[in-house]
């Protein structure tokens, strides 16, 4: 789904709002327009989606061109391919339609330091509704655009989008060699594992419960938000090496003197100094029914808080370093995916400790999350996750109160100062068709924004943020 | 009108030995052209075919046709027509086991027949890799199964139709170092009758469980 941006809500810290941003509800999807396009059952690429087996990351790293479907074609007298166009169109939609409760419902915003509560459930009907084109677009080139409404904003926007140059050549040794670029706006929404982030654990979760302060930059911040290129080589279907870079590419931007979109000035929030550098490194074996993938991936964000402030001076940096681990068992009756990642994240905070917005010149933070996934028959199904956040407390950066004093009510807050979250996700699908996916998902948190009671200092509980979310997911 | 003799005479002779060899020569200089451009389109295409079946087959059946696998078959060493045959029942979608319906009926949509002679003529030649070892007395009860069938259940011996080494002639199938569950899975087709082959439901009906268990369990081991 699309993620909230950096830079909309600026009655909170930038850095506050960086870290919010985090943990929001991912967006994974499948496709059906990859199945009319190699005329393949979803099977072929996913356990059940999003999921994907071998096939599906050979398939993904190749540029998502195979195409077993009748072309439009032009070539010229050597053979050289000028048009390749599918004669079926790959477009698919996707709709997402949620219920969700929480434990306890947050705080009545209607009058500042009203007593009462909000209504507690939310139905999202749709909670997203998504339209892709997700295919080959040219002999070498494809892609995979999605273009999302969801229902918290309201509006109609541009979510993953990941378009591709690739190509597969043989070795001496008779090995596939495959060598693409990738052009796309969110860091490991290319990527062919999902251990990583942007395609990793929970493959759906609500837009309608409390997120809390905390997550690391590489983990879905600048989601939508930045374009990067990446180049990437996949040696043999099994070693993976992947470098490129970032840079803030913000929607909806305006900037006044061209009264168009950007060039971004102090007006915007947290945008990148240069280019982000990003790396991935990967190596999968896979062997009978079993397929292990070892990697690490990181990158370096260098931020101008902005807000209101030039973009010059001092900077931020956030350095993430982040390992992940993928094991699947495919089999035709059972299939099992385990997997997670830990990330840590070095923070040098010369910007916002100048004005105030850390208490400390460096900050430090670390995510870890694992999952297990069980299949019968892709099916029923069930999923249990851990996940924890820990770093260094900074009152600043993860204030006790929300916005200016005498606003809002705590519940995105932390009384001590401290980021750890830590909690279990449990989850139990049915799945009566590939396309079809009907979820009841529960999330239980053992400590919220540092605490596991009244973390707010206003006596809110980590467990009055669990929630209870029920999902019909489809797509076609 | 009648054409002209051509005037008799040495030189005449001459130009027309001499026209002779240069027709001829022209004429075997564009054959040998031809053949050069017939061999280096069949190169072209089994050069393609070859990258075909690295790049995209490869991906479930192994790069060299031995696949690891289970789900999805060896396909090295595998007789050619026998695998043509299978692409283009693929392709008219007649073959209907669940594997073919989901995998495969896309796969072959679009191939022609000249690509499905080079890829079987491609996997026809890559060396097959031994399957593991059976338990000892699984392997005997599946040998004695493969080489004499069941008389009373009315099972022909397979080796009657695949050969007594289990390669195959050119029209029935390698089956030796084939995958175990994959040639359980086919008898379990063959017996629903979901890939529909007249002989082998004739056989696979009258197959229990068990001995189809040892005679896959047997034919992986085979060289």
């Amino acid at each position: 789904m699309l993620r909230r941006t950096i830079g909309e809500a600026s009655n909170l810290s930038a850095l506050t709002i960086l870290a919010a941003a985090l943990l929001a509800a991912p967006r994974a999807h499948a496709v059906p327009s990859f199945a009319r396009q190699t005329g393949m059952a979803c099977e072929a690429c996913h356990t059940v989606y999003p999921a994907l087996t071998h096939f599906g990351r050979v398939f993904k790293a190749n540029g998502y061109l195979l195409s077993n479907v009748k072309q439009v074609r032009d070539v010229t007298g050597k053979k050289e391919e000028l048009l390749s166009l599918g004669q079926t169109v790959p477009l698919s939609i996707m709709a997402q339609i949620s219920y969700t409760q929480m434990k306890t419902s947050v705080p009545d915003l209607s009058t500042a330091g009203a007593p009462g509560v909000a209504q507690n459930g939310t139905a999202g009907f749709p909670q997203q509704l998504s339209l892709f084109y997700a295919g080959k677009i040219a002999p070498n080139f494809g892609g995979f655009i999605q273009i999302t409404y969801a229902n918290d904003s309201g509006t109609l926007g541009i979510d993953n989008t990941d378009l591709r140059f690739a190509n597969t050549t043989l070795l001496a040794d008779n090995k596939p060699f495959t060598y693409g670029l990738s052009l796309n706006n969110n860091p490991t929404v290319q990527d062919l594992w999902n251990s990583t982030p942007a395609w990793g654990y929970p493959y759906a979760a609500t837009n309608a419960a409390v997120s809390p302060l905390a997550g690391t930059a590489i983990d879905g911040a600048f989601a939508q938000d930045v374009a990067g290129l990446t180049a990437y080589l996949y040696w043999n279907e099994s070693l993976y090496a992947e470098v490129g870079g970032y840079r803030s590419a913000k929607q909806g931007q305006l900037n006044e003197l061209t009264g168009g979109a950007g060039p971004l000035d102090g007006t915007a929030s947290n945008v990148m100094s240069g280019v982000a550098p990003y790396w991935r490194l990967a190596y999968e074996y896979n062997w009978s029914r079993h397929s292990i993938e070892l990697g690490a991936y990181g990158a370096e964000f260098r931020l101008y808080p902005g807000a209101g402030a030039p973009l010059s001076g001092p900077l931020n940096r956030f350095k993430d370093v982040a390992e992940d681990l993928q094991y699947q068992f495919v089999s035709d009756d059972h299939q099992v995916t385990f997997a997670g990642t830990h990330i840590h994240e070095s923070m040098t905070l010369d910007a916002s400790f100048a004005n105030g917005g850390s208490a400390n010149p460096k900050d430090n933070l670390s995510t870890t999350r694992v999952w297990a996934d069980y299949y019968y028959r892709r099916k029923i199904g069930a999923t249990v996750a851990y996940f924890s956040t820990t770093g260094s407390s900074d009152g600043a950066l993860y204030p006790p109160t929300a916005g200016e004093p005498g606003g809002n009510p705590g519940v995105v807050v932390s009384a001590n100062g401290s980021p750890d979250t830590r909690g279990w996700m449990g989850e139990i699908n049915y799945v009566p068709w590939l396309n079809v996916k009907i979820s009841a998902q529960y999330t239980a948190y053992s400590k919220f924004n540092g605490a596991g009671t009244n973390y707010d200092g206003l006596g809110r509980s980590a467990s009055d943020n669990n929630t209870v979310y029920l999902l019909l997911w489809f797509a076609y | 009108m009648r054409k002209s003799k051509l005037p008799a005479g040495p030189l005449a002779t001459r130009r027309v030995t001499a026209a002779w060899v240069l027709l001829c020569g022209a004429a075997l200089c564009c054959a040998c052209a031809g053949v050069r451009a017939q061999e280096s389109a069949d190169l072209a295409t089994q050069l393609h075919a070859e990258k075909v079946a690295v790049t995209i087959c490869g991906t479930c059946h192994g790069a060299d046709g031995n696949s690891t696998q289970p789900k999805f078959p060896r396909l090295a060493g595998q007789n050619p027509n026998y695998l043509a045959a299978q692409l283009k029942a693929f392709r008219s979608q007649s073959r209907g086991d669940p594997d073919a319906i989901s995998y495969m009926w896309g796969m072959a949509a679009e191939l022609d027949d000249e690509a499905i002679a080079a890829l079987a003529a491609y996997y026809a030649k890559q060396k097959p890799e031994p399957g593991p070892r059976a338990d000892p007395a699984e392997l005997t009860r599946g040998r004695d199964l493969y080489e004499h069938g069941i008389a009373a259940q009315g099972v022909p011996a397979c080796s009657s139709c695949h050969g007594a080494d289990a390669h195959g002639t050119q029209d029935f199938p390698r089956l030796a170092s084939q995958h175990e569950q994959y040639i359980l899975k086919q008898l379990g087709s063959f017996q629903s009758n979901m890939r529909k082959v007249a002989i082998m439901h004739g056989v696979a009906q009258n197959l229990r469980s068990p001995e189809m268990q040892a005679v896959a369990a047997f034919l992986q081991a085979q060289p």
